[in-house]
């Protein structure tokens, strides 16, 4: 069970000669996920959504909050015990092309974390290989082509399939998974989907999923949780299918509205939104962020601050002072 | 906004081959393509990576690069005749007057060293365009046509344009001359959600308004589906079949369009029902010299398919190369073995 | 393609790897006429400062009869002033000649790669402080410290100079190391490999340093020749003493002695070690052209 509280991050650029500019990147998230979960976190770049899996990777440093992997929570560790937690949790990068070293084969690629692995559990070699060929074998990929080969000598999906089997390696708790499958061929992402479904069966793994495709998400766990993220902070949370068959929040909406009807197959919903595009970016932060973009904005939205709660008519949590349900979703066509 | 009375050119492309040199010979990246764009619609070509549809995009400019060369066929443009013949100065003042073409995502096609007004006045030069304040006049109402402020965004340096305010400055300096067949190579990668849904809308409208003959280019089945007319599926240098958008997506015939609409997760319906294909798409040494280039994934696959290659049938508006879609038996057959999402739902 | 051709057994992967490696050499070494030209060049200068000394006698030999002789087959490129064969000065002269280009090399690579990987991995202060070093080193003018130092200090072995001279180079391969450190870091495998808990040395020396090889190789190669320029102007200029026998020597004796600028007696001592300097250059730049092909294993199959 890994849990965090109130994370926020701000990175510092460092701007010319007005001095350095702030940039909020996470304004409290909190979320929880058990064990072999699944939870999606879908908004637009810049969100936060992927600050947040370089941080849970522990790739990233977060200014506060909590976050507390099988009840130990991480303020209370020293930096050196506090990356071997964040070890259990493993991303997956976008990039399968640079998420491999060029120069070495796979074959080397799985050795050096296996040797760490081995050394850590005092075992012997030949494990080390018969490690490498199950791992390769479970990830889908024949051992024997793949592992004296090259990166530039396997597909895109190839390639994602050997980094989800060198995350692995170290028998993760969490995959954190960022658009894994945004720069893979069409008629192959729906196999590292699948790949990465299986694995939260067969072996436990719960996976945390980014990504700006809400339909992915859905297929990766119905089960799961999704997460909507505008600007550093959540705007709705609850299960896969309430959140998609009956969003609320005017953004989530947006979002919903702009995935591409395939005509002929749905009819698009009645009611898609399309948001003011547009913000000034010298704008405060007061009020509820989205509320510039927002075409159902009110004075209150403007001054006051939503929280994410329950209201009692929805199944999810939202951030929103008037929710309401819009049919916005593409249905399926009707055929003649 | 100065649209022209000229009726938007149609565009034939005939027998298109487009071969590439390597050390294992020539190997054709684009093999006997006849796709008709008609007239002011917007055709999409959806493929993957390998399937050959930058170098048909690019065929339409007569732009394919060496080690790759156009080795048979023609690029009608009404009009202008074909583009394949073309070549020195004719082929670069077509370039930009007569086809504009929109590279991918803008984002590397734009000048970080210049402002982007700098490099509208680079292109009316380059083309001899006499009244350059006319160009900057016509720039300007096109961005703002697009929900930008023009003047604002023409002194403005690549970073400091957002992904969906660079593309729609590519989409302008296409138009700015008055092209009106355009080419849009992935106008949408690497865009959000959100702002892909903004720029495919402005590009449908911009397309009716200026009476343009469009040709978009995509490995995205939804953009094609969102704003397409006519749908052209290519695989490994084949177009495996065309026809009117709806009716493709509604009721494919080829079984790679099939698989592919089955492959994509979707919002509504049973999630299991998605099927990733199996096998992986070929590259440009691996596609079979002979038979059907889609066998070694196909469910349907039979003999003939190793070694004849598939006939092409034109029913109706719709054109298939398949040997399994001849026939109005197997034709069933195969609707058995992989149905669409659509038919079970009806 | 040749890129799907051998499909070893998974196993003695290292064995496997390296006689893989080297076949991928020879492959690219084969795909131009003028890379084996380098490499049969560099080799022939290598046999000629390890084994040349040990076909001449300590004291060469004077022909007292034929000062400045014109080039014969006794003396392919004449004697100089007291009637030593130009050949044998030549070719005894080269192992001081090559053994400091190679010292300055080997230092200039290692210290700049090492202070460049170091730095721009660990960033921060320890970035900080390595750069000021290097910017500091870069500001000292070369020549006028070497002057400087062979007042005090007769650089008499091949190595103490190619220690100065590698003390003195390796600021440039630092700063650009850094600089591509600072890329790569960022890259996903290096990433990963933070993230899986692989050891610091793992990462500089096996992820990061296999990456830049190219470009340390070329630079190595660069550096002798930029060592072999470096002394033999020294000795031209007569700022060391003539102890050694060196091509810088015959230069300065040809051209000051000799009057090889002015009269032509004295031209074949004159350009026989110029051709010699000529020679190695046009080597190691055939060689260089290769390097980004060797390094990178996509280049390097098909």
């Amino acid at each position: 069970m890994i849990t965090g509280k109130g994370i926020t991050k701000t990175f510092r650029q460092r701007g010319g000669m007005l001095g350095a500019r702030e940039v909020p990147a996470l304004r409290g998230v909190d979320f929880s996920m058990e064990k072999g979960g699944a939870v999606s976190f879908i908004g637009e770049s810049g969100c936060g959504k992927t600050t947040l899996g370089r941080i849970l990777a522990g790739l990233e440093s977060y200014d506060s909050g909590e976050i507390t992997i099988d009840g130990v929570p991480m303020s209370s560790l020293s930096h050196r015990q506090r990356q071997s937690h964040f070890r259990r949790i493993q991303l997956i990068h976008q990039d399968p092309y640079s998420a491999l070293n060029p120069a070495r084969t796979i074959h080397q690629t799985l050795d050096a974390p296996l040797t760490l692995r081995a050394k850590q559990t005092g075992r012997s070699r030949s494990w080390m290989d018969e490690r490498a060929e199950e791992l390769l074998g479970l990830v889908g990929l024949d051992p024997g082509y793949v592992l004296p080969r090259y990166p530039h000598q396997l597909s895109g999906g190839m390639r994602q399939r050997v980094v989800i089997a060198r995350a692995l390696t170290v028998d993760p708790e969490m995959l954190v998974a960022d658009e894994a499958t945004s720069m893979i061929d069409v008629s192959l992402r729906l196999g590292i989907l699948a790949l990465l479904k299986d694995l939260r069966d067969r072996l436990g793994v719960s996976v945390l999923f980014i990504t700006h495709d809400v339909a992915t998400a859905r297929y990766i766990g119905l089960d799961g949780e999704l997460y909507v993220i505008y600007r550093g902070q959540v705007v709705e949370r609850g299960p896969v299918e309430s959140v998609i068959s009956d969003p609320v929040h005017p953004y989530t909406q947006s979002l919903l509205s702009a995935i591409p009807v395939l005509h002929g197959l749905e009819v698009p919903g009645a009611e898609r939104v399309t948001p003011t595009e547009a913000i000034d970016p010298n704008r405060k932060d007061t009020g509820c962020l989205f509320a510039p973009r927002c075409p159902f904005r009110t004075d209150r939205c403007e001054a006051e601050t939503p929280v994410l709660g329950h209201d009692g008519s929805t199944v999810q949590e939202h951030a929103c002072f008037h929710p309401r349900s819009r049919s916005v979703v593409a249905t399926p066509a009707v055929r003649s | 906004m100065s649209v022209t009375d000229q009726r938007a050119p149609g565009v034939r492309i005939s027998d298109l081959s487009v071969v590439y040199r390597t050390q294992a010979g020539e190997l054709p990246a684009v093999r006997g393509v006849d796709l008709e764009l008609m007239p002011g619609t917007i055709t999409g070509v959806v493929g993957e990576s390998g399937s050959g549809k930058s170098t048909l995009a690019l065929s339409m400019l007569n732009a394919v690069q060496p080690p790759g060369r156009i080795s048979s066929g023609s690029v009608e443009i009404d009009g202008l005749g074909d583009v394949v013949a073309l070549r020195g100065d004719d082929l670069r003042k077509t370039r930009g007057r007569h086809v504009g073409y929109v590279f991918q995502a803008a984002q590397n096609s734009l000048n970080p060293l210049k402002t982007i007004g700098k490099q509208l006045l680079d292109l009316g030069r380059s083309h001899d365009v006499d009244d350059l304040p006319g160009l900057v006049k016509e720039a300007r109402s096109l961005l703002d046509r697009m929900g930008l402020d023009g003047a604002r965004v023409l002194d403005s340096y690549q970073h400091e344009l957002s992904g969906g305010m660079r593309q729609r400055v590519g989409i302008m300096l296409a138009l700015v001359l008055n092209a009106h067949v355009v080419v849009l190579d992935e106008p949408t990668t690497a865009l959000d959600m959100i702002t892909q849904a903004t720029i495919l809308r402005i590009i449908r409208e911009v397309h009716e308004e200026r009476g343009l003959t469009t040709l978009v280019i995509t490995h995205d089945l939804g953009v094609v589906a969102e704003i397409a007319d006519r749908l052209a599926v290519m695989y490994g240098g084949r177009l495996v079949e065309q026809g009117p958008t709806r009716e493709v997506l509604g009721a494919p015939r080829h079984p790679y369009t099939r698989g592919l609409l089955q492959a994509i997760p979707r919002l509504v319906g049973d999630i299991d029902e998605a099927r990733a294909l199996p096998g992986r798409p070929p590259t440009l040494s691996t596609v079979p010299p002979d038979g059907c280039v889609f066998r070694e994934r196909c469910a349907v696959r039979m003999d003939v398919c190793e070694t004849g290659e598939p006939p092409v049938l034109t029913i109706g508006p719709r054109v298939v190369a398949c040997h399994a879609a001849g026939d109005g038996e197997s034709q069933k057959e195969t609707v058995t073995t992989g149905p669409t999402r659509g038919e079970e739902q009806a | 393609m040749t890129a799907t051709t051998i499909v070893p057994e998974a196993r003695s992967a290292s064995a496997t790897l390296r006689r893989n490696f080297w076949r991928g050499v020879w492959r690219v070494m084969k795909r131009k006429p003028s890379r084996m030209l380098g490499v049969v060049i560099m080799a022939g200068f290598a046999f000629m400062g390890i084994f040349g000394p040990m076909l001449y006698p300590d004291r060469l030999p004077r022909d007292t009869n034929a000062l400045y002789a014109a080039p014969s087959w006794a003396h392919p490129f004449g004697t100089d002033f007291e009637g030593t064969d130009v050949l044998a000065l030549v070719v005894t002269g080269s192992r001081y000649v090559l053994l400091t280009g190679l010292v300055t090399a080997v230092i200039t690579v290692v210290l700049g790669a090492g202070i460049g990987l170091f730095a721009g991995f660990r960033r921060g202060r320890w970035d900080s402080v390595l750069m000021r070093i290097t910017d500091m080193k870069l500001t000292i003018p070369g020549l006028p410290l070497l002057l400087v130092l062979s007042t005090i200090w007769k650089f008499t072995s091949a190595i103490e100079m190619g220690l100065v001279l590698g003390l003195l180079g390796w600021g440039g391969v630092a700063r650009a190391v850094r600089s591509q450190t600072l890329s790569l870091r960022e890259r996903g495998f290096v990433e990963a490999a933070r993230g899986l808990g692989l050891s610091t040395t793992h990462i500089i020396g096996r992820e990061l340093l296999p990456s830049m090889a190219p470009y340390i190789a070329m630079n190595m190669l660069i550096a002798v020749t930029g060592a072999v320029y470096a002394q033999v102007g020294l000795f031209f200029l007569g700022v060391l003493p003539f102890e050694a026998n060196n091509w810088g020597v015959m230069l300065n004796l040809a051209v000051f002695g000799g009057g090889a600028l002015t009269t032509t007696a004295a031209l074949p001592y004159l350009l026989a070690p110029l051709l010699a300097i000529l020679l190695l250059t046009l080597g190691i730049v055939l060689v260089v052209d290769a390097m980004d092909e060797i390094f990178n294993p996509r280049l390097r199959e098909e």
